[in-house]
């Protein structure tokens, strides 16, 4: 066997493409007119942009819903409606029930049912006068929360198989028991479950009630449809029969003797207003009116609540019946708050879950007023609440109760509070009562005034005074809270006195006590915002009291708040401010001290990636040593991070080619570098990537000219080969390609290696040949295809001239250190022999015929352009293309142009073979 | 074999001056020979006087004599025959001519406890001796002329009230004696049928907490018995204004829809008087009140009441029934 004899130089420039000048850059955008072209084609071709799609779709999407909306005959209502369901559905949500709900005597059509005989309403009403307390005497009953709603849903079916039974009485009858349990509020936490599931069978009757009147209206007794009423009809448009039921009905409602139910249905029958009268909404200030006399805050707050519901079906609505509601509620808020704690319900725990159950409807009623309020109807509105406060003065009480003001200030347009900052800053300090914290309204204001721009001047006084007043106020959770709010325009107006002021007193406030979890957040929101306000980090470490309060934050707030410390530090291209080093990496060891790392092991572990590109992104520039030391002690404080070491050890590998760029006097320090290296890389558990670095750790010792190292790396790399042990089935095919690609450029690098003459120049060659036949892991293809490269690799460090070699000066390639040893040359030659053998019968092992083909194929072009031809290599390779042809069709082209190739080299041999055969 | 009277409107409402219009539906299998169909309109007054207020003596005597309004027949056919299957048979009443000299002023239809108002159309196919003669009858409800109301001009009453722990000249809790309390408002006393009872009120003051203010719709009907007026107070209705404690010194709506069935016209002193009055109960929370259960009478009564005398007028008011005397129902 003879290795055929190669002049790299010579093929390269047989073999390179004729370079051709060109006037534009490839890359470089194209010219405008045909970008236009671009999107012309986008919308037809095949070609499916990803973000282009999303977009096309979403207009569709909007488009489709426009068109839903605007086919629907009701299309004003719908949106109400779909508010009014996703609002039903936080309300059932916002208060969960507790199991069991415990209902008087007066909710009794939950426990018996409907009642064939009903007892006439004045009667029942006048022994319940007689004997008020009656009920409450007979003792509480206590149902499952289940059972009282499942009840309720029978009694929808139950009202609804009577309306179709035309049996509309009973209906009406069902209807008012439904509303009579709304009556009882003692269920509190059920009270809006209740409430919710009720409305829903006051809607329904409601919409049967102007469903029946409208047919009655649009069709004759016989069924013949007489005319279509508008959607906009006047009430001269109904015939008298119409206007008659509609009356009987509002009749029959009026009779009920409970102010509540009678509220209740007439409400849902509001609509039905619009048939006898073309000023249905006179009808709601009476409502208003009425709903005075209920005295119970929860009852009547959540009758107001669907006042306001019911109102918007009808066509115009004016909102001066809900301010007056509002003013309604202030009043009767006030006069809780001030009642004295007599009884066990006065007290004030109780206030307070009352008012959190009511505060939902008094958002949704603020929600109402604003919705498409224009500005004369926000100050008018403003006025009507102004008027009231001032009879409140009168009364010598409070001036707004702090929960109103809330939702007021939460739905006021943006520029009326710019504008009136200061008076609203006026009314909430006036405002200090329990049914909702006072610093919450004053945190709101700054929310709301920070939505917009405003002047200089006042907002100069708002925050002056809101600083002042939070100076007096000693808890941290209510300060921060605050605070958070106003962060934001204390930034954009550069008041940077008081935003030392603020820093100082939060400082102050949490120096000496644990910050607790809700704090945590808040501050947390606060230093996000000085985070992202400032360009560079450098300012934000420069404000006084930063670091001392990122130090009193903990557990993950903190951890939260040092990862977008680490992301915005890494967002540029490199860190070389020795004291911004200095504080980032002890907040990565904060970062890496709170880590949990019995939970966050996998891969996507983003405060270890955050570090690791901080380690990354460190440079120290010439300082080349300090920058070494830096690495050391990365390695020392994050020695939990496998991510880490590995941008350790590429670190490490940099700074030595630095080095070796700079000047040779750094060799020592080369050397501490390659030995951090070797030092770190055991501990590095991924196998693939320890293998890889120590290739990379070889490849730069070579090219340092430190040979042993190099030599040392590389039998490292193999014992990690070696090591490599995959359990069945966690071998992934880009495992056995990254193992193989490894192992190619070991081979790579083996031809830079001088060999050494004591061990034998294929030491290396021959411990992964061993280490092939060895693995139980490895296929027959990878196999093969380990062989033929050693192949290559043989035939190469034959050559006279090898095709590369290591910069470094000092180090010779084997072509010249071997120059002429016939020695040399047999142990490649027996190298080779031995692979050959090997060759054939690990391709013949492999079981899928198509990659058998190929793999016959690449190695019969391996062997054919490695060695001279001989019988014995003509043997091989005609064997190899048997097998070939009998994997793959006859028409594969890389079948066809390995048999031309090897025509061109093999031709005589190959006819013998074949005679042979024969 | 079947009959009905079918009247024109399905409401049954006819007001005096306009003609009763409607069918006469009968349904035979065989061909009916007959003598004449005859309707007959009959209008009456009827008054009976039940135990209680009455003396014993007069209880005995029970039902008083009707007072008759109208009394009318008409022959719609002459003797005749009558073919097999349904046949229609239309007519046509004036309830009164103008310029006809009337028994008595047309009430409108009132059912009440012991004065009914009450307007019946029959139907009589006279078929000899040999066959029972074959009638049906039917109520309709007549409602007042706008012209034919009363001579005085309806005007807006306003009364204005205020109570106080003394203006009641019932026993009052003593607690509220002392501590008192003082409810004022106003109400509407003279108005049309078709309108609510509107006013509004004001609790100003109140030393026990209110637990329910009440709107009590009375119903007076007087019988002239002799020499004697027996006069019977019946509760029509009770409407809920206030529940529970309410603010003091919020104005409250008095709003209450008249009972449609149960109230007519006011009708001033003749042989008898049909009035109506309104009171308001305000009930006060007490400890006292849970201590005596409702059935001792000698419990101190805890609700205190005012009453007002309260006139309406029936102008364009529609009274309806249906065929059945003794229920009425609206149709909803």
């Amino acid at each position: 066997m003879e290795f055929k004899p190669r002049n790299y130089n010579a093929q390269k420039e047989a073999h390179a493409l004729p370079l051709v000048r060109t006037d534009s850059h490839p890359l470089s955008a194209p010219p405008s007119h045909h970008r236009q072209v671009d999107v012309v084609d986008h919308e037809h071709n095949d070609f499916f942009d990803p973000l282009r799609g999303l977009a096309d779709n979403a207009t569709n999407c909007r488009e489709d819903v426009q068109e839903l909306e605007s086919t629907s005959s009701e299309a004003s209502s719908q949106l109400p409606t779909r508010e009014w369901m996703s609002f039903k559905r936080f309300l059932m949500q916002k208060f969960p029930v507790s199991k069991m709900v415990s209902i008087s005597s007066m909710s009794n059509v939950i426990m018996k049912g409907v009642k064939v005989a009903e007892k006439s309403l004045t009667s029942t009403h006048l022994e319940e006068l007689e004997d008020p307390e009656k009920c409450a005497e007979d003792g509480v009953k206590v149902v499952t929360r289940q059972e009282y709603i499942s009840r309720l849903h029978e009694l929808k079916d139950e009202i609804n198989r009577a309306w179709r039974a035309n049996d509309r009485v009973t209906s009406l009858k069902l209807a008012i028991k439904v509303a009579r349990l709304l009556m009882d509020t003692s269920v509190l936490h059920f009270y809006p479950t209740l409430f919710v599931l009720s409305m829903d069978i006051m809607d329904m009757l409601g919409d049967m009630v102007w469903e029946r009147i409208k047919w009655k209206a649009e069709f004759a007794e016989d069924g013949t449809r007489l005319f279509s009423l508008p959607e906009n009809f006047q009430a001269s448009d109904i015939c008298s029969d119409a206007k008659e039921t509609c009356n009987n009905w509002f009749c029959k409602i009026g009779s009920i003797c409970e102010l509540l139910p009678r509220i209740y249905l007439e409400l849902a029958l509001l609509p039905c207003w619009r048939f006898l009268v073309d000023q249905p909404e006179d009808n709601l200030q009476r409502l208003v009116m009425m709903m005075r006399g209920l005295s119970d805050p929860l009852a009547s707050a959540y009758c107001r609540l669907y006042m306001a519901h019911c109102a918007q079906k009808l066509p115009r609505s004016d909102t001066g019946y809900l301010v007056q509601c509002v003013n309604d509620i202030n009043i009767q808020l006030m006069r809780i708050m001030s009642a004295k704690e007599m009884t066990r319900r006065n007290s004030t725990d109780n206030k307070r879950l009352l008012f959190t159950l009511m505060e939902p409807t008094i958002e949704y009623i603020m929600k109402i007023i604003f919705k498409d309020a224009s500005k004369s109807q926000v100050s008018n509105v403003l006025v009507e609440l102004g008027s009231r406060r001032n009879q409140v003065e009168l009364f010598g009480s409070l001036q707004c109760i702090s929960m109103v003001l809330h939702h007021l200030l939460k739905e006021l347009p943006a520029e009326v509070v710019t504008s009136n900052a200061m008076e609203i800053l006026h009314i909430i300090e006036c405002s200090n009562d329990y049914s909702s914290d006072q610093c919450l309204n004053y945190r709101l204001l700054g929310l709301r005034l920070s939505e917009r721009r405003s002047q200089m001047d006042i907002i100069h006084d708002v925050v002056d005074k809101v600083i002042q007043v939070l100076s007096q106020n000693s808890s941290l959770d209510e300060y921060l809270k605050v605070v958070d709010a106003y962060v934001d325009i204390v930034l954009q107006n550069q008041m940077d006195n008081h935003l030392n002021t603020i820093l100082g007193g939060i400082l102050n406030r949490a120096c000496n006590k644990a910050v607790a979890e809700d704090e945590l957040a808040s501050l947390q929101t606060i230093l996000m915002k000085l985070l992202n306000h400032f360009k560079g980090l450098e300012d934000v470490f420069a404000l006084n009291h930063f670091l001392e309060i990122l130090d009193i934050m903990h557990g993950s707030s903190r951890s939260f708040v040092n990862m977008h410390i680490l992301n915005l530090a890494t967002r540029n291209s490199s860190i070389s401010d020795p004291t911004t080093i200095q504080l980032l990496f002890e907040i990565s060891q904060a970062l890496h001290d709170d880590l949990d790392f019995v939970n966050a092991k996998d891969d996507d572990n983003q405060p270890a990636r955050l570090i690791s590109r901080f380690v990354h992104m460190v440079d120290y520039g010439s300082e080349l040593e300090r920058h070494l030391t830096f690495l050391v002690e990365c390695r020392g404080a994050f020695g939990n991070l496998n991510e880490l070491k590995e941008t350790l050890v590429h670190s490490s590998n940099c700074l030595a080619i630095k080095a070796l760029k700079d000047a040779k006097k750094h060799l020592s320090f080369i050397k501490s570098c390659i030995a951090f290296g070797e030092v770190t890389l055991p501990s590095i558990s991924a196998q693939i990537k320890q293998l890889n670095l120590y290739l990379e750790t070889a490849e730069v010792a070579l090219v340092c000219g430190l040979v042993s190292h190099s030599d040392g790396l590389i039998d490292s790399a193999i014992s990690c080969l070696l090591s490599l042990d995959f359990v069945d089935g966690s071998r992934t095919s880009t495992d056995i390609e990254g193992i193989l690609s490894a192992i190619r450029k070991l081979f790579c690098l083996l031809i830079m290696v001088p060999g050494n003459p004591e061990q034998g120049v294929t030491y290396f060659a021959n411990n992964i040949l061993a280490l092939v036949n060895s693995s139980s892991w490895m296929t027959p293809a990878m196999r093969t295809r380990i062989f033929y490269t050693t192949l290559t690799l043989t035939a190469t460090l034959s050559q006279n001239k090898l095709p590369y070699h290591a910069v470094h000066g000092q180090i010779f390639g084997n072509d010249l250190l071997f120059f002429g040893d016939s020695s040399y040359l047999h142990e490649l030659v027996s190298l080779s022999e031995f692979v050959l053998q090997n060759l054939v019968d690990s391709i013949q092992k492999e079981p899928s015929p198509a990659a058998r083909g190929c793999i016959a194929l690449e190695a019969c072009n391996c062997i054919a352009s490695s060695f001279v031809v001989s019988p014995e290599i003509s043997q091989i390779c005609s064997e190899l293309i048997e097998t070939a042809k009998s994997c793959l069709s006859a028409s594969d082209k890389y079948l066809q142009s390995t048999i031309k190739f090897l025509d061109k080299n093999l031709r005589a041999p190959v006819v013998a073979v074949s005679s042979i055969s024969v | 074999m079947s009959i009905e009277l079918r009247l024109s409107r399905a409401s049954r409402i006819y007001r005096p001056s306009e003609p009763l219009e409607g069918k006469i539906i009968v349904k035979s299998p065989s061909s009916i020979s007959h003598y004449g169909i005859r309707l007959t309109l009959n209008g009456s007054v009827n008054l009976q006087v039940r135990g209680g207020s009455a003396g014993v003596i007069e209880s005995f005597y029970g039902v008083l004599k009707p007072i008759p309004i109208l009394k009318k027949s008409i022959e719609v056919r002459p003797s005749g025959k009558i073919g097999p299957g349904t046949a229609e048979i239309p007519f046509s009443m004036i309830l009164r001519q103008p310029g006809e000299d009337n028994l008595e002023r047309f009430y409108e239809t009132f059912h009440g406890a012991n004065i009914s108002i009450q307007y019946l159309v029959s139907v009589d196919i006279m078929r000899g001796y040999l066959h029972k003669t074959i009638s049906t009858t039917v109520e309709f409800i007549v409602e007042s002329d706008a012209a034919d109301l009363f001579e005085r001009p309806v005007s807006p009453e306003m009364v204005i009230f205020y109570i106080t722990q003394d203006t009641q000249r019932h026993p009052l809790l003593a607690e509220l004696k002392s501590g008192g309390f003082r409810v004022t408002g106003k109400m509407s006393t003279q108005f049309s049928l078709s309108d609510p009872i509107t006013g509004e009120l004001t609790v100003e003051a109140s030393a026990l907490p209110i637990c329910s203010i009440d709107i009590h719709l009375l119903r007076v009907e007087s019988v002239l018995l002799g020499e004697k007026i027996v006069t019977e107070t019946s509760l029509i209705q009770t409407t809920q204004i206030a529940d529970g404690d309410v603010c003091h010194n919020l104005t409250l709506p008095i709003y209450v829809i008249l009972p449609r069935l149960l109230t007519c016209p006011t009708i001033l002193p003749g042989p008898f008087s049909i009035e109506f009055k309104a009171c308001i109960v305000i009930s006060f929370q007490s400890e006292l009140s849970k201590l005596h259960s409702k059935s001792d009478p000698t419990s101190p009564r805890l609700w205190r009441w005012k009453l007002c005398h309260l006139n309406w007028f029936g102008q364009d008011r529609l009274i309806r029934t249906e065929t059945t005397v003794t229920k009425m129902k609206m149709c909803i």
